[in-house]
């Protein structure tokens, strides 16, 4: 039963994987990667590990997935053209890393696993949800904290670049006829009683939350 | 052979929950109808069958009948794909809610689970599942090639993300005081005097029972979330190219995600199926249960009634600027109250003292 459910999925983990390398539209790239998530998640169950299947479809398929797609799709990005391999010379090296790859899956199965010294049945308890929030809170709590505190800083390092500059873009077009905004939509800085902006084009947003000197800062470099 | 049995009793199991599930669904829309109508001082649907009952049925069969439109520009393959995702990722979390306690058949002499699986991680699985419902609503938008629809869709999976977020962070108090993610021990923990008092949603958890059922109204795009499908200003959001049984899967997503949502409220803040005389009388439990989803999906219809709908930027503060900083600060109460012991305390107190009728 076990080895029937680990064909199933791990067939359709490689042929997603496959697929997404060979299409060459983006999104249904995308969608294949969620493929390759949703079956590694189910291989994770038939190995006793629920929780990192349960983590592994939350966070992969359910949040980075959806990013990737929410901007394939705000880009709305075309077809990509096939274009000549300009990276010819780098092809010898993925062959051997490749061939590095499949020497150590080689060597798993016919010399780790034939070993008397690798368990043979699942005795261990460590894909268990308690076992692994044990673990994270004692044993592995500094590299925890340290994991965490690297992410802030992404998100923190990713605003902060991201921010500089206008905070509209220079092609933004505002609809004719008077937009009225509240102001902490286009500046989250804004003080809460601040009176809210009645503009008719992008320029005169821009006047009126005073980004003209750093477009014009922008546009000189 | 104890496999083929095992799976044959698997099967019959996830028939029946579904059965129930979609019966419900189909006399929610009903309900929904109705009642709205009452709320408008008008009658509703009530000419198909006694009363209109037979209007869900109706429905359907109009559904199938009408003629099913493809756009010409459309991405076919994720255009068809859509609906099939929206619907299936809200089915399949149906099978982990206990309906009830364990019964004792008493001709065949056995003791049945009313809950088709249980597992060690039913709550992430549930948080799993609905997190790749979004891809319905989002690829319905994009596939469609309709300005409107990837408007609707790209609304969608901006909403959906950002309370999936004030979701989790509102169930995790349950997870800190309760100490397990399976949700038949969730319910047995919340056993108290008359089967009531001991409800997550009273004295442990009330704010992250708010903050879940404010994130949850949001996760299944209704009044006063709908955004996605805001007819005024959207056509009809992420659906607008969908027409026939393509457009009924979305619908019935919609629905089914919420009774689902519902379920979960139920299981984890209104003590599941725990109830007066429970103990006694085991089937009482499945009323108790589908009665309190019942008022959820009372509430949901309500809201529809009364409330006007958010405006985009206004549903992006409020989730990320108020809910979210909220959940945390429950998280953070919940553990130190957790931590100083004070909930076995009060835990003890409830459940020694049951009474005569425990």
């Amino acid at each position: 039963m076990l080895v029937l459910l680990f064909i199933v999925f791990a067939g359709l983990a490689v042929g997603c994987a496959v697929s997404m390398v060979a299409q060459r539209n983006p999104l249904y790239g995308a969608i294949s990667l969620i493929g390759v998530f949703i079956s590694l998640a189910c291989l994770y169950v038939t190995l006793a590990a629920p929780f990192i299947a349960a983590v592994q479809v939350i966070v992969y398929a359910g949040a980075i997935m959806v990013l990737v797609v929410f901007v394939i799709m705000l880009l709305n990005v075309e077809e990509e053209e096939r274009l000549p391999l300009r990276l010819r010379s780098l092809i010898p090296i993925a062959v051997g890393l490749a061939a590095i790859l499949f020497a150590e899956a080689a060597f798993i199965i016919f010399f780790v696993q034939a070993s008397p010294a690798t368990p043979t049945r699942n005795i261990s308890d460590a894909g268990l949800t308690a076992s692994i929030g044990a673990g994270l809170f004692t044993t592995y709590l500094l590299p925890f904290e340290i994991t965490s505190i690297l992410l802030l800083m992404a998100i923190v390092g990713a605003i902060a670049l991201a921010r500089r500059g206008g905070l509209l873009p220079q092609d933004a077009v505002v609809v004719p006829g008077a937009q009225v905004l509240a102001r902490d939509v286009l500046d989250p800085l804004a003080p809460p009683e601040a009176p809210p902006i009645v503009a008719h084009t992008t320029t005169e947003v821009e006047r009126q939350l005073g980004l003209e000197d750093v477009r014009h800062l922008v546009d000189d470099e | 052979m104890e496999d083929l049995k095992h799976l044959v009793l698997l099967m019959t199991g996830i028939l029946v929950a579904f059965t129930v599930v979609m019966t419900m669904v189909a006399y929610t829309v009903l309900a929904e109808r109705r009642v709205l109508g009452f709320i408008q001082g008008r009658l509703g649907p009530n000419r198909v069958g006694p009363g209109g009952l037979l209007q869900p049925l109706a429905d359907l069969i109009k559904f199938i009948f009408k003629e099913d439109i493809v756009p010409d520009k459309s991405t076919r393959f994720v255009y068809f794909l859509a609906p099939v995702i929206a619907t299936v990722a809200a089915l399949m979390s149906i099978v982990v809610y206990p309906f009830g306690p364990d019964i004792h058949l008493p001709f065949i002499d056995k003791t049945i689970q009313l809950v088709v699986a249980r597992f060690d991680i039913a709550l992430l699985y549930v948080l799993g599942v609905t997190s790749v419902g979004v891809y319905g609503i989002a690829l319905a938008g994009w596939s469609s090639n309709n300005k409107y629809s990837l408007m609707g869709g790209l609304r969608s999976s901006a909403q959906m993300m950002s309370y999936e977020l004030a979701l989790g962070l509102g169930l995790i108090g349950v997870i800190l005081q309760s100490g397990t993610l399976d949700l038949y021990s969730i319910v047995e923990q919340q056993a108290g005097h008359l089967g009531i008092s001991g409800w997550n949603m009273f004295w442990v958890q009330p704010l992250g029972f708010l903050i879940y059922l404010i994130a949850a109204i949001a996760e299944t795009n209704r009044v006063p979330f709908d955004l996605p499908e805001a007819e005024t200003e959207l056509v009809a959001g992420f659906h607008t190219e969908y027409s026939a049984m393509k457009f009924a899967l979305f619908f019935l997503a919609e629905y089914v995600n919420m009774f689902t949502v519902s379920m979960l409220a139920t299981t984890l803040f209104l003590g599941g199926w725990n109830g007066p005389f429970v103990h006694q009388l085991p089937w009482l439990g499945v009323f108790y249960f589908l009665g309190k989803v019942i008022l959820f999906l009372f509430l949901y219809i309500w809201l529809r009634g009364t409330l006007p709908r958010f405006r985009f930027d206004q549903l992006m503060s409020f989730g990320w600027k108020f809910l979210v900083p909220v959940a945390i600060i429950n998280i953070v109460i919940t553990a130190t109250i957790q931590w100083t012991g004070f909930f076995d305390l009060v835990g003890k107190y409830l459940k020694v003292s049951t009474g005569w009728w425990g």
